[in-house]
């Protein structure tokens, strides 16, 4: 039955209050453990078809007539159009149209960070439309840039409403520590650079509107673009079949989409607008840099009396301010916590979502720190965590839907255990060491979702939802779910998704949502589908024979199963866990850092597909050891303009930077969520890395980083500092 | 644009090799080249002895026994195999500083302008020494080594020691190197030394220009030594690195410079 419910509805770390009409969520979950096919490890069911170079994506996409789109960007970081002339551009060879300021509300005047879009022009190739970009005049009257975060807060130029908060009695806590220890960490601000660069391919039938978008959220894009452009929803149609990853930045429109369905509407051609690697790097989004001024204070066996930390999010010119302060109010059982989060509005591309936003910052600096508390307690860091776990939010004391890290802790001794070995390969200038830290995050989805599962007479399904599979494997996900429902071999299940057009609503693809939302009206659907088989096999006098023999006498009838998502658990929340365990080896000399190992283990309740999982922790500690030692987006100090556009300027690690990955999933499934008991996978493996890295790196050479990237600079001036604390330690007598 | 194929050695226009390093600048609108000339069938390739094509590329340099561990080394270390297949040495030792304010076309001394933008600005990668009109710093491994080997260069218009092949930037005159209009190098001389070696600090494990490249050479009981990426010129070595004028964000370097290069000098010496 169909219920209206009031629900918490979380994303990225952000809740929100709506009113959702849900189904009942009736079917029990599947006992724990691997399943004829649910829990097995299944090839992408899509692999082939992308290795081959057939699977077809935006960027591939080619409409009869298609016009290309060159974008003019803001030079600079701070700055006004005083005065534009598209007119020289519009007579260039190929040129059909341009847009300015004037035309379009997603292209303005006053520019807060280099990168922001002032105009457009669209021609039969990309290249006559850049050509004729550089032929429009502008008049630019450069202004002021503000780049420090800091003085961003204290003259209160802030993205959204600072953040006060706390649990207990901060000052309290302080007064009961036999310990208090106080750092300073700093994060960079890093990039998405997703494979297939922002894009967008516009097409207008009459008054409805085709657009084919590289994109998270297929129904998110369809609502905002039939707002802004006051249609009905549904004569916007929105289709994303295959994507080359987004990370966080593709949850939205943006300018790229705006213009092209503008160009589109005025040449009456389709208008395709992709970005280039350069745009790419400046106008997309980005993990905004961070600064975080911690204290950690603890009894002398280790129990934290309280936690503190005054976070600034250099957000850049929009964006929001990310949960930087996240982990520190939920990972420990600490009773007396403090925060102030500032969003610092500076003259910089606005951050937006990446792969669990602030809680990668926020891990890296909470966890640093407690290895310096465990090194002046001289406990063991892991001891350490598992005297201050907690079995509930300790700021409501709502108890968690399931939680396995202490599991988690238990089966990272292995990888713990390691260190003294690991300490043993040192060498005079190599040392080498072992560093923890745990991950929490969120990830259990929520409705509204929907899916359709159609059987045919000839025993295959095909399940229809308009979700999209943004290169997570989720597609193959869903053919098993519904597989192991129906009983039928996984090679005869096909996904039908990525079209608004044709299937139900579907969860947006972030924060680590997509299966847990997803996979449980696709069951649902599958359930629906088999239970009406049942009956026909009851009528059939067949109530035991194999799903293909029944269907077999329908010919051209079809069996049709709608499922749909149902509601999280009330008054609980809904969590990830984990732990990593870095082993990295230091170049006391020369300062280079590099990571040799990485045990990995993490609970997100079932795993439908311990490949793909697999696959997708491999890719978030890689994304992690690029975001702990060589990522780094520079700007210009004076001027505020991104000196780091391409990509040998901007590090990312190379296959020769991934060490030895070693993961495993405690698959227990989560009893109060859903039918699956599934949580999401796509953010927690990124969560813990930098701090686990950071960890070792203490261990191995007694040096303290505060800064990511750990770069060579960064780690020589720990290291000096390292051997001056021993200097003045050993005359002090200490 | 016009690109036309070389017939002989004496051309006119900007040559284009492998393209790695011409191509960016074309599309950054560096260059901006009336006529491209395709080098290919005029530049010598392959290694015979102490005599190497500069239209070698840096994948056969890496692999050839022949060449002295130092050049190997150096080539290995540089780039990424897809462009050292397609990236000649010539071409290499030609290239451009990688200041991401000359890449990206500012005004800068290097472009003619007045100011040395990265000075002021960000230059964590940039020089330590001879810094003082320009900051930038030369990328190239295969370059510091040739230098510490003492090759001798064979160009279209005469021979020259490969350090006369580089010159500092002065208010007077903006280029780095020596080369005339249409001059191109066809071989290079590498004298076989008794060892020698290239050892390289980056910001990742491969792909990367060098923060300090150190190459030394030993021949004759002395030791060249050479590096990379501390100087807008491939740097020979004379004394230590007493005379480094690190910028605020870049004396990390001279740290690092110094354990290369005692770890250079001890893999000869040894």
């Amino acid at each position: 039955m169909a219920r209206l419910i009031k629900t918490e509805k979380e994303v990225e770390g952000r809740y929100e209050e709506v009113w959702l009409v849900v189904e009942e969520d009736a079917l029990e979950q599947w006992p724990a453990g691997p399943r004829e096919v649910v829990g097995r490890p299944a090839t992408r069911i899509d692999g082939l078809e992308r290795a081959r170079g057939e699977a077809v994506y935006t960027a591939d996409l080619k409409l009869p007539g298609m016009l290309h789109t060159a974008v003019l960007r803001s030079p600079y970081a701070h700055a006004r159009v005083s005065s534009i002339d598209l007119s020289p551009a519009t007579t260039m060879p190929g040129v059909h149209a341009a847009l300015g300021p004037d035309d379009l509300p997603q292209l303005t005047r006053e520019c807060g960070f280099q990168g922001a879009a002032v105009a457009a022009v669209c021609a039969d190739t990309y290249a006559q439309a850049r050509a004729a970009l550089r032929e429009i005049v502008v008049e630019w009257e450069q202004l002021e840039v503000l780049l420090d975060p800091d003085e961003a807060v204290a003259r209160g130029e802030l993205v959204g409403e600072p953040r006060l908060r706390s649990r207990g009695d901060f000052e309290q806590g302080l007064a009961e520590a036999d310990v208090v220890v106080e750092g300073e960490y700093r994060t960079q601000v890093v990039l998405h650079n997703s494979m297939e660069t922002h894009q967008s391919v516009a097409q207008w039938l009459g008054d409805t509107l085709e657009l084919y978008i590289s994109t998270q959220y297929v129904w998110g894009i369809r609502d905002e673009v039939a707002s802004e452009l006051g249609l009905p929803p549904d004569d916007v149609r929105v289709v994303c079949n295959y994507m080359g990853g987004g990370f966080g930045s593709k949850n939205s429109p943006d300018d790229y989409t705006f213009i092209a369905i503008e160009l589109a509407k005025r040449t009456r051609r389709p208008v395709r607008c992709a970005l280039t690697r350069r745009e790419e790097n400046l106008a997309t989004g980005n993990r905004n840099a961070t600064i975080q001024r911690l204290t950690i204070a603890a009894k002398a066996d280790g129990t934290l009396t309280a936690l503190g930390g005054e976070y600034v999010n250099a957000t850049g010119w929009g964006g929001w301010s990310s949960p930087v302060e996240g982990p520190m109010w939920l990972l420990y059982a600490c009773p007396n916590v403090r925060t102030s989060t500032w969003g610092a509005k500076i003259n910089q591309p606005p951050m937006k979502a990446f792969r669990a936003p602030g809680f990668v910052e926020g891990t890296f600096g909470l966890e640093a720190l407690l290895d310096v508390l465990a090194a002046k307690l001289d406990l063991d860091p892991l001891e350490l965590r598992r005297r201050n776990h907690t079995e509930n939010d300790a700021s409501d004391d709502r108890p968690f839907s399931s939680k396995n890290l202490l599991e988690c802790y238990r089966r990272a001794e292995p990888h713990w255990e390691r260190r003294h070995d690991v300490r043993a390969c040192s060498t005079e200038t190599v040392k080498r060491g072992v560093g923890m830290a745990s991950q929490i995050w969120y990830g259990g989805g929520g409705p509204p979702s929907y899916a359709w599962v159609r059987v045919g007479s000839d025993g295959r399904a095909t399940v229809v939802t308009a979700m999209q599979d943004i290169g997570t494997g989720t597609r193959t996900a869903m053919a098993q779910i519904a597989a192991e429902e129906l009983g039928i071999p996984l090679e005869h299940v096909t996904v039908s998704l990525g079209d608004t057009s044709r299937g139900p609503f579907a969860s947006i693809s972030a924060g680590s949502s997509t299966t847990p939302s997803m996979g449980p009206a696709v069951r649902a659907a599958a359930a629906d589908a088999r239970r009406q088989i049942e009956e026909i096999a009851e009528q059939m006098g067949k109530a035991d024979a194999p799903l293909a023999e029944i269907v077999s006498v329908l010919e051209d009838a079809q069996i049709l199963g709608k499922g749909a998502r149902g509601p999280n658990p009330t008054g609980m929340q809904v969590l990830t866990f984990g732990v990593q365990v870095a082993e990295v080896a230091v170049d006391v000399e020369t300062g280079e850092v590099w990571v040799e190992r990485i045990g990995a283990v993490h609970d997100v309740g079932r795993v439908i597909n311990p490949l793909g999982a697999s696959s997708q922790i491999e890719g978030g500690i890689i994304q992690g050891i690029g975001h702990t030692l060589s990522e780094h987006r520079l700007h210009d100090p004076r001027t505020g303009r991104i000196l780091t556009t391409t990509l040998d300027s901007y590090k990312l690690p190379t296959i020769a930077d991934v060490p030895e990955i070693v993961s495993e999933l405690v698959d227990e499934p989560d009893r109060h969520l859903t039918n699956l008991g599934s949580k999401g996978l796509g953010e927690p493996p990124i969560v813990p890395t930098a701090a686990a890295i950071a960890n070792a790196i203490r261990d191995a050479t007694g040096a303290e980083v505060h800064e990511l990237p750990v770069s060579r600079e960064e780690m020589l001036r720990a290291l000096r500092d390292a051997r001056e604390r021993e200097r003045v330690g050993a005359s002090a007598g200490v | 644009m016009e690109l036309r194929r070389a017939s002989s050695t004496t051309i006119e226009g900007t040559p284009i090799f492998g393209g790695t390093e011409v191509v960016p600048l074309l599309r950054s609108g560096i260059l901006r080249p009336e006529t491209l000339v395709d080098v290919r069938d005029v530049v010598p390739h392959g290694v015979e002895g102490t005599r190497i094509g500069a239209g070698t590329t840096l994948a056969d340099l890496e692999r050839d026994p022949q060449v002295p561990e130092a050049l190997r080394e150096a080539c290995r270390l540089a780039a990424s195999p897809q462009l050292r297949n397609t990236g000649s040495l010539g071409g290499n030792l030609l290239q451009e500083t990688r200041c991401w304010y000359w890449r990206l076309n500012w005004p800068c001394r290097l472009h003619g302008g007045d100011e040395c933008f990265a000075k002021e600005g960000e230059h964590r990668e940039h020089a330590i020494l001879a810094n003082g009109f320009c900051a930038s710093a030369h990328p190239s491994d295969p370059a510091a080594a040739l230098l510490a080997l003492g090759a001798t260069v064979h160009t279209s218009l005469r021979s020259l020691p490969i350090g006369a092949l580089y010159r500092l930037p002065t208010p007077d005159d903006r280029r780095t190197t020596t080369l005339e209009a249409g001059e191109l190098i066809l071989e290079l001389e590498v004298p076989t030394p008794e060892r020698s070696v290239y050892l390289k600090a980056m910001e990742r494990k491969r792909w990367a220009f060098p923060l300090v490249g150190v190459a030394a050479a030993r021949s004759g009981g002395s030791t060249r030594i050479a590096l990379a990426g501390v100087a807008p010129v491939p740097w020979l070595l004379e004394g230590d690195l007493a005379d480094a004028t690190p910028l605020p964000r870049n004396a990390y370097k001279v740290d690092v410079a110094r354990a290369l290069l005692r770890r250079a000098r001890a893999a000869v010496d040894a």
